[in-house]
């Protein structure tokens, strides 16, 4: 008990998850200027200009996630029902004065709050909110309740009812989708085997693909609206590439015009307005467009080491709600990366989704950052000592 | 309690080992989806690579910006413009940059001023562009308005144009006006409106171009097109790049603008003074008229009339009523009436000389020896000529005549006697020296071929070869009888005719000079001079005695000819001339086809409008008077500058430029037309 004692005072401290972050959140910056420049010189005289706002953003993400691993995670368990309650009041708010005066949109979208000069995208705070509320709720059930029909309307309840509002109030299908599978993942990961998520699963699935078929097959078109042609645009590029298909024609361009080894840093073509949000949700395919294969296939590698970090702190982190947390990080940054590298490589319907760190804009890589602190304070309670891997330890001690 | 507890943390520390290993779980199927987009991104690489740079090249290409070049001058050989190319704008408005500039200031009053702006200057209909700004917010084209001229577009630019002294207050500068531009390019102007139109032709858009210069030298005035692009400079910053346009040739013309008014102004007359006279239309089906210096092939002017206005060819209201241009849009007659209106009537209708011709037969046969020149024939009126009785236009005969007579009385049987002498084989030698049937390669577009109407060792027989010694039989082009009769009167030297003088850059320096080219000497000096002998008869003894002009002593030779089908009456008249008489400067050709008189079959109509343009031209070109005036003569001189000069003072700006406004001119002498 005493060694215990004195392990947990020197506390760990993540440097190898430290490291991937700050290496793609630079690597990040070079890619958004060298994506933004040309359009922000042409638009605002500045080529700097983007390059300028993400770095503040990354600035004031890193001071956050300093007082996020600096705050104990064992309070946010007893927060999370208001935490939840915050998020339900803060989506409709774009719609009142603070979203912005009428017409004064970004982009024709509601989908930011402005409070003290700052805009702020009440979906990245959703996501974190789902997080926290899902493991918090998730770690106080017993397993019997977690696999329940209760357990999962739950989890799954709340979930739904901010798919719904993001998506209707923020139009903001990606988030919605997002916030949706980290309450999904957490559930499926905290239960031994939830019969009615796998329900809702094949019947997404069954849905999903019955509605593509019928939108390919021009039924019920007058339902669908402009999604129906965002997925009529996936099956077939090339023919809607006055419209829908245009900004994932462009991306596929820019990849497959990029090579095995690119065309060199800063010589995309396709970033000169052609590219729609090259700096935004499109970065990746320039990022391949200038770096190549070996580019985009190195990116996606620095992922996988940092979901394998992820995998790595839950692994020897002791405390359900803790592990629960970092899972839930680890859903996140998983879900945007797959979609996004999917919806740039037209493998899915185009729906706007950045990739974490890298893609312009303040909002995601603030909160992101926000949800690392969290982990590494997470990881700085590990006891390496007791390690839940020692499962035999675990179970002598049980039956002790 | 402590053991509770020690369960309790048991348990949930096996359930963070069934997250960690359900996370695992997870992570592979991460690891798989991984995968899946990685082989996807191969796939997507390696099968698109050349074919996805190919389009990205291509866009880029189609991005950048064309910079138009300016279509070459057009000028007369005194400096007068004939064609030039004006600067012209279309103003665009940049919606989306105009509402990030609402949205930076926070208020509308971007959007409001410089609505308000473009309404004021341009007077364009706001609701209209209000309507497309909220329809397409992200557009950054769109067209307010086309074609405003330089000084509509800087009215508009002293909005945005910050004044130097900031105390001044005489300004309009509002720096709430912005996110509009201009879109420059040309516009083919022709300031002399109708003169020489069928001469200069016209250009609707740089590069393509109808009908004479415009056409002929379209290459050289079209000059080459710029591009603006932009690339990535070694900083990854974009970097623009100007190929500035080369502007087209400038084309100094042989043409002098104030002949071709003095021409223009006679056809026209000519053409009212019998318009509806024995049938409804002008004076003439066509009449045309060539000056040419004798002595180097340059055309100092070409008219024709009916004629059209350059800046607007496709106007024929003038000609056709509304209805009949209806009718002709319908049964689509309407290209060919537009192709009868632009054809340059000098170098694209052929006709039928007549005895125009007759110098030149009179040529082959001093040139070819078959005729000594003291020969002597008897005209009874007609000539038998293989069973047909061919008759002289006098058919009353006019007796004994020796060839000078024979010329100047215009005499057909003489003239058929001449061609027995000369025979056959010579006139078709002689018909090749003179170029009938050959194109003379004068430097405009469209000049007719004629190999196909003239004669050849099969066709030319006995009673063709009599006809052909008075012009009829084949047909020619005027620019061919100029050409070869200038040739006739010059020395003998056949000059190719031209109407370019000298090609320079737009910026004035010399690209080609086009001297005066001798192709070949169709007649001896001696030869050449008996031809000038004969023909100034014809004005001082014979047919073409109206064509005097007071002061000058000038030669020259009528032509009638009837045309096909013969026997209705209808003829083409003409008259060629030489001035002055012995050393000739210039020739004038006028010919008239079919006038609108009872009795077409009279020279005199051309020789009226060749006196009318000599009377004109002479003393413009400062070629010294020669001749005693009579009294006669110095009467209707007089008249005639009275009558300018009140049509000068009839003008509501007796200040204009006269020259340079031909239609104007032209219309008030036609009017107060009392000849």
């Amino acid at each position: 008990m005493e060694n215990t004692a004195t392990l947990k005072r020197k506390k760990y401290f993540d440097f190898t998850l430290l490291f991937i972050v700050l290496f793609l959140l630079g690597f990040g910056l070079v890619m958004v200027y060298s994506t933004s420049s040309y359009v922000a010189s042409v638009s605002s005289g500045d080529d700097f200009a983007f390059f300028k706002a993400q770095l503040r953003s990354i600035i004031v993400g890193l001071f956050v996630m300093l007082l996020a691993y600096l705050f104990p995670y064992k309070y946010y368990k007893k927060f999370a029902p208001f935490i939840l309650l915050a998020s339900f009041i803060i989506v409709p708010l774009v719609l009142t004065p603070l979203g912005g005066a009428e017409g004064e949109t970004i982009n024709g979208a509601r989908r930011w709050i402005f409070l003290f000069g700052f805009s702020i995208q009440p979906a990245e705070i959703v996501k974190i909110a789902i997080i926290i509320y899902s493991a918090a709720l998730l770690s106080k059930m017993t397993m019997k309740e977690r696999q329940s029909l209760r357990g999962t309307a739950f989890i799954l309840g709340p979930a739904g009812i901010l798919f719904l509002m993001l998506l209707f109030i923020t139009t903001n299908l990606s988030s919605a989708i997002i916030v949706f599978g980290i309450a999904y993942v957490l559930l499926v990961i905290a239960s031994k085997k939830n019969i009615y998520a796998y329900m809702l699963l094949i019947g997404v699935a069954i849905v999903g693909v019955l509605g593509v078929i019928m939108i390919a097959k021009g039924i019920g078109s007058s339902i669908w609206g402009f999604r129906g042609e965002r997925i009529l645009a996936w099956l077939n590029p090339e023919a809607y590439a006055d419209g829908k298909g245009f900004q994932v024609l462009q991306s596929l361009y820019s990849i497959g015009s990029g090579g095995i080894f690119g065309k060199g840093l800063g010589k995309s073509m396709q970033k000169l307005g052609f590219l729609p949000y090259a700096q935004n949700d499109m970065i990746f395919a320039i990022i391949c467009e200038e770096l190549g294969l070996f580019g985009g296939l190195a990116v996606i590698f620095m992922f996988v080491l940092l979901l394998f970090r992820l995998r790595d702190i839950v692994y020897y982190t002791t405390d359900l709600f803790g592990s629960l947390l970092v899972c839930g990080v680890f859903a996140h940054i998983a879900i945007q990366v797959v979609l996004n590298v999917a919806v740039v490589t037209n493998t899915i319907p185009n729906t706007g989704i950045s990739l974490p760190f890298i893609s312009y804009g303040g909002s995601s890589v603030i909160f992101l950052l926000a949800e690392i602190g969290i982990v590494m304070n997470v990881a700085s309670n590990i006891d390496f000592a007791t390690p839940n891997v020692n499962y035999q330890e675990t179970i002598d001690e049980e039956t002790e | 309690m402590a053991k509770e507890k020690r369960r309790r943390k048991l348990t949930v520390r096996s359930q963070a080992k069934i997250v960690s290993n359900r996370l695992g779980v997870v992570f592979l199927i991460v690891l798989l989806a991984f995968v899946g987009l990685s082989a996807r991104l191969i796939y997507i690489t390696k099968e698109n690579n050349n074919d996805y740079q190919h389009k990205i090249l291509s866009q880029q290409a189609y991005d950048s910006q064309v910079i138009n070049a300016k279509r070459g001058e057009i000028i007369d050989r005194n400096g007068t413009v004939l064609a030039t190319s004006k600067e012209s704008y279309n103003v665009i408005l940049d919606v989306k940059n105009l509402l990030l500039h609402d949205e930076n200031e926070g208020n509308t009053d971007g959007t409001e001023h410089t609505l308000a702006a473009l309404k004021n200057v341009f007077g364009v209909d706001t609701e209209k562009i209000r309507e497309y700004i909220k329809d397409t917010p992200k557009s950054q084209y769109y067209q307010v308005k086309k074609g405003v001229s330089f000084e509509e577009m800087s009215r508009f630019l002293m909005y945005t144009t910050k004044p130097e002294n900031e105390e001044d207050n005489d300004t309009l500068y509002d720096k709430n006006v912005n996110s509009v531009w201009f879109e420059k390019y040309y516009v083919r102007f022709y300031p002399q409106n109708t003169l020489a139109c069928d001469t200069i032709g016209f250009s609707l858009n740089n590069g393509t171009a109808s009908y004479g210069l415009e056409e002929y030298y379209n290459d050289l005035l079209t000059g080459v097109n710029g591009r603006k692009y932009g690339f990535l400079g070694d900083n990854s910053t974009q970097e623009i790049t100007t190929i500035p346009a080369t502007d087209g040739y400038k084309l100094v013309t042989t043409i002098d603008s104030n002949i071709s008014l003095m021409v223009k102004k006679h056809l026209k007359d000519f053409m009212f003074e019998y318009k509806d006279n024995v049938r409804e239309g002008f004076g003439a089906n066509n009449v045309g008229c060539i000056i040419m210096n004798a002595k180097t092939g340059e055309i100092l002017a070409m008219e024709s009339y009916p004629d059209f206005d350059l800046n607007d060819p496709t106007d024929i209201s003038e000609y056709y009523s509304e209805e009949e241009i209806n009718t002709m849009k319908d049964d689509g007659t309407l290209k060919d009436a537009y192709d009868a209106l632009w054809k340059n009537f000098c170098i694209q209708d052929t006709y039928e000389p007549g005895s125009v011709m007759k110098p030149f037969t009179v040529a082959m046969g001093l040139e070819t020896g078959t005729i000594k020149g003291n020969e002597g024939y008897q005209c009874n009126g007609y000539l038998t000529i293989g069973g047909h009785e061919i008759y002289c236009h006098n058919r009353a005969g006019d007796g004994w005549l020796d060839i000078k007579g024979a010329v100047a009385q215009s005499c057909n049987v003489a003239l058929m006697y001449m061609s027995r002498q000369i025979g056959a084989e010579n006139f078709l030698k002689y018909q090749e020296v003179f170029n009938f049937g050959l194109r003379t390669n004068i430097d405009l577009t469209g000049e007719t071929r004629t190999d196909s109407v003239v004669f050849n060792e099969n066709t030319l027989h006995e009673t063709e070869l009599a006809t052909a010694s008075f012009g009829q039989g084949f047909n020619v082009t005027m620019i061919q009888m100029i050409t070869g009769y200038a040739a006739l009167v010059n020395g003998g030297y056949y000059y190719e005719p031209h109407v370019v003088n000298r090609i320079l850059t737009s910026g004035g320096s010399v690209v080609k000079n086009i001297e005066p080219r001798v192709v070949k000497q169709v007649v001896s000096e001696t030869t050449s001079a008996k031809i000038r002998e004969y023909c100034n008869a014809v004005v001082t003894e014979g047919t073409g005695w109206r064509a005097k002009p007071a002061g000058y002593a000038v030669g020259g030779k009528t032509g009638t000819a009837e045309t096909v089908p013969r026997g209705n009456g209808e003829y083409v008249v003409s008259f060629m001339c030489h001035a002055p008489a012995d050393d000739p400067e210039i020739i004038c050709y006028v010919v008239v086809d079919r006038p609108n008189v009872a009795v077409q079959e009279d020279a005199k109509y051309a020789t009226i409008i060749s006196h009318e343009i000599l009377t004109d031209v002479l003393p413009y070109l400062n070629i010294p008077m020669t001749e005693d005036l009579t009294e006669q003569d110095i009467a209707a001189l007089e008249e005639r500058e009275l009558s300018i000069l009140t049509n000068r003072t009839e003008k509501e700006d007796p200040d204009a430029d006269s020259e340079e406004n031909g239609e104007g001119e032209n219309e008030n002498n036609g009017d107060s037309n009392n000849d």
